[in-house]
């Protein structure tokens, strides 16, 4: 850890002593883009990671879809949408005369298709690819039915109020069936959509090239192609940057973000994510199930030191589990603020005058995870100062997963991208008592019977502002039980060298290039 | 020697089988599996129970084991778990980058290697000689993703005169000289390490031939200097240093990995890394295979070079 900062501090110093060597331009018409990793496959419906999705989202598109700026819900595909009354049945009026890049045309058959294969054994195109999230968004549809071509309905097991936001993640996006019929198995490596881009070519290792879609629906795309590259480590990303070879690169690593920011060469853009860093606590346990215990964790915690030394402004400071700013979001929310004196008074009302003894499950790195082991150790030697004396435990991403079901946790460093502001979304799946591990992602064992209810009411309206005053209240309930230790929202962070006008990072972490026009 | 050889090639069929099972142990018995990792912290427990099945997970390690290897011996590697691609043409396809950048380290440690140890053997104790040797020391100890951080800051961002990744320029590249400018900083960042063993020992072999009898006698026979060096001391002190040069070639294939990762060099070891981070078993224990079989098949050269530098070894 530390010969690694040392060795950043020299590059570094290097990096500010020479001046910069001339820009290599691209061709006109040409954007490039460094990723952080190679996308793995094109198919949204069956990748988990952001680099995949960052490129396959530009080839296809969903039903309702984000705007620019927001995860609020849109017309995408779709125009427009009813609700039946019981919340069961989502009818849908899809855009007239859209095509895929293959000049099959875009209906309710395509609509069918693209989710059953993901949730209906028996489909055709079911065994020709892994689809890992079918059971997580799709496992409460009972069916989709055509009506006509230009209307499809989709028949829910029972009411969820956040359904739409689930058809806007990139695995309900629409594919050519006459594509995946096609290509079948490989269709994953060269998919067909209705976006605005399509796909050109792909050298393993090298670069995945898109060209842009002429007849695109929503607006005319002003890029011809983009390239992606894939650069894992972070000084070469940024030396292509430097020199002209990329445009663009994103997750730039939090040591370099005060340098970009001030390189006149190049624009650094910031923007909150859909996301939460948690130190969960397992609710369950002794002598965490007093909640003066977690109460007084929360004031221990210095997070505004580990959002500014640690994360270098690269996170928000969080006070529950939804994004402020949203919709859902209460923004009268209290916040634990940075008190150990408070924390050692609450210990010692708990029986704890004198701290105890626990252990701190942290991956090593992990999807989402920003720098869990430097952010944990922090709050390690912050609750040493009110008396909790914390053994760490640091474990490789898969098998720190797998420990997490024997709820033999104590305290633990996770995170949750939900990529999309419904609360059902995180609330649900983290907090409510359903949701325990195993079968579910509540691995603080959290249970409030008040907050259960709350957000299954909250699943039962379809009236926004309804729904957001439910999850308000549970909000609030959160606030009191303290089930984890509230950590940050990661902000995203992007570089794009002076050529590239009318980007925006998106809050989904989708990266939607098509914004772009090349001066 | 043509059994010989039928003999060594027979050989390498245990020897793979070996690291066969030595990776697909190491792998499987490793934590995280690939179900958990893919699915992340999202994962429903139906989801993931669907997924192990569907990879096959769930069957006993020697069942796993012997499946694999009854599709490997028919030439089939599998299909890689998270690409969706068979394995096989997607390591030969990376082979090539990688044997071109290992290829070209491995010519410049050894020809570079060859000439400071040489010189110094020459001109023992003189500037030389001891710029040489810190300079190896310094090679040695330096770790490569350093090095190589270093040389592209200083020849990409400064000067400006090599591109700091890839094998062609973003786009519309292509060709020997694209290739080439991105070729260097890799390479010599590979080859640095060998350069200094192999002129170490290309000294003290050196120094040691050097100090015999045939060499006092070609001397006194008038035979020149540079005829000393090269004909009868060089020659007579290659064989440790085919030896080594033998072994660096493993060391640059191995060594590969993290200069290509530091790089974005499109070759072996940067498909390995991305399966080994995702539990890609069957694109890792391929990419192993592939690269142990090169390392394997680069040893019998070796030793079949040896009978050609000196004429009294003979294979039975």
């Amino acid at each position: 850890m530390h010969l690694t900062a040392v060795w950043f501090a020299l590059v570094a110093m290097l990096m500010a002593l020479g001046g910069v060597a001339p820009a290599v331009a691209q061709p006109a018409g040409t954007l490039v883009v460094g990723l952080v990793a190679e996308p793995v496959n094109l198919d949204p419906a069956q990748v988990t990671d952001l680099n995949s999705n960052r490129v396959g989202r530009r080839i296809v598109e969903t039903l309702v879809m984000f705007p620019d700026e927001s995860t609020q819900i849109a017309p995408g595909l779709a125009e427009s949408w009813t609700i039946s009354k019981d919340g069961l049945r989502y009818a849908f009026k899809l855009r007239k005369g859209i095509s895929f890049h293959d000049g099959t045309p875009f209906n309710a058959e395509a609509v069918k298709d693209s989710i059953e294969r993901q949730i209906n054994p028996e489909h055709p195109f079911s065994k020709l690819g892994k689809y890992p999230f079918s059971g997580f968004y799709f496992g409460n549809i009972k069916a989709v039915e055509v009506v006509d071509p230009l209307t499809v309905e989709f028949i829910l097991k029972e009411p969820r109020a956040s359904f739409l936001t689930i058809l806007a993640v990139p695995a309900a996006s629409i594919v050519s069936p006459t594509a995946v019929k096609k290509f079948g198995q490989d269709y994953a490596l060269q998919p067909v959509g209705t976006g605005p881009f399509k796909y050109a070519s792909w050298e393993r290792g090298q670069r995945v090239v898109l060209e842009k879609n002429p007849s695109y629906w929503r607006f005319p795309v002003k890029i011809d192609r983009v390239v992606y590259r894939p650069i894992v480590e972070d000084q070469a990303r940024l030396t292509e940057l430097l020199t002209g070879s990329l445009d663009l690169i994103v997750g730039t690593p939090p040591d370099y973000v005060a340098q970009l920011e001030s390189n006149p060469k190049v624009t650094l853009l910031k923007q909150v994510g859909a996301h939460v860093w948690y130190l969960g606590i397992n609710n369950q346990r002794k002598p965490f199930d007093d909640k003066r215990v977690r109460q007084a964790l929360n004031y221990a915690v210095n997070k505004d030191a580990i959002v500014r030394d640690v994360l270098k402004g690269t996170g928000s400071l969080s006070r529950g589990p939804v994004l402020p700013g949203t919709w859902g979001a209460d923004p009268n929310l209290k916040a634990y603020p940075y008190d150990p004196e408070r924390a050692k008074k609450l210990l010692a009302e708990a029986g704890f005058p004198n701290g105890f003894a626990t252990t701190l499950w942290v991956p090593e790195s992990g999807s989402g995870m920003q720098s869990p082991v430097a952010m944990s150790t922090v709050i390690q030697s912050n609750l040493k100062a009110v008396g909790v004396n914390i053994a760490m435990q640091t474990m490789e991403w898969g098998a720190y997963l797998a420990k997490l079901r024997t709820k033999e946790q104590d305290l633990f460093a996770l995170s949750w991208m939900a990529g999309n502001e419904d609360p059902d979304l995180v609330m649900y799946p983290l907090l409510h008592s359903s949701q325990w591990t195993p079968n579910g992602p509540n691995r603080a064992l959290y249970k409030n019977e008040k907050y259960d209810e709350l957000l299954h009411q909250a699943r039962l309206t379809t009236d926004q502002a309804k729904r957001a005053e439910l999850y308000r209240q549970a909000q609030r309930l959160l606030i009191e039980d303290a089930p984890w230790i509230f950590v940050d929202h990661e902000i995203q962070t992007a570089a794009h060298s002076k050529r590239v006008q009318g980007f925006k990072l998106h809050p989904s972490f989708d990266l939607r290039v098509e914004t772009i026009s090349l001066k | 020697m043509r059994r010989y050889l039928a003999r060594r090639l027979l050989l390498l069929v245990p020897v793979l089988v070996g690291v066969s099972i030595v990776i697909f142990g190491v792998l499987h018995l490793s934590p995280g599996d690939p179900a958990e990792i893919m699915l992340g912290s999202q994962a429903t427990k139906e989801d993931l129970v669907r997924l192990r099945e569907s990879l096959g997970l769930n069957e006993p390690l020697p069942i796993q084991y012997v499946h694999w290897m009854g599709h490997v011996v028919r030439g089939d590697l599998g299909r890689s778990i998270w690409m969706k691609r068979p394995v096989l043409p997607e390591v030969l396809g990376r082979l090539g980058a990688t044997l071109l950048l290992t290829g070209t380290a491995l010519l410049l440690s050894t020809a570079g290697g060859l000439a400071l140890g040489v010189a110094s053997a020459a001109w023992p104790r003189s500037l030389l000689d001891r710029l040489s040797a810190v300079a190896s020391l310094f090679g040695a100890s330096m770790p490569s993703f350093w090095l190589g951080i270093v040389l592209m800051v200083i020849f990409a961002l400064w000067l400006g005169w090599l591109p700091a990744s890839g094998m062609y320029a973003s786009y519309g590249g292509g060709g020997v000289g694209d290739l080439l400018s991105h070729l260097i900083l890799p390479a010599v960042t590979l080859a640095a390490a060998s350069i200094t063993i192999i002129a170490r020992l290309t000294r003290s072999t050196m120094l040691e031939t050097l100090g015999q009898d045939f060499v006092r006698t070609a001397r006194a026979k008038g035979v020149a200097e540079s005829g000393v060096l090269l004909r009868h001391g060089l020659k007579n002190a290659l064989i440790p240093i085919v030896t080594v040069v033998g072994v660096q070639a493993g060391y640059l294939l191995g060594g590969a990995v993290l200069t290509e990762t530091v790089f974005a060099w499109p070759g072996v070891g940067t498909l390995m890394v991305q399966g080994i981070l995702a539990r890609d078993f069957p694109l890792v224990q391929g990419c192993v295979l592939v690269v142990a079989l090169a390392f394997a098949v680069i040893n019998l050269a070796v030793d079949l070079l040896y009978a050609w530098l000196d004429p009294r070894i003979r294979y039975e």
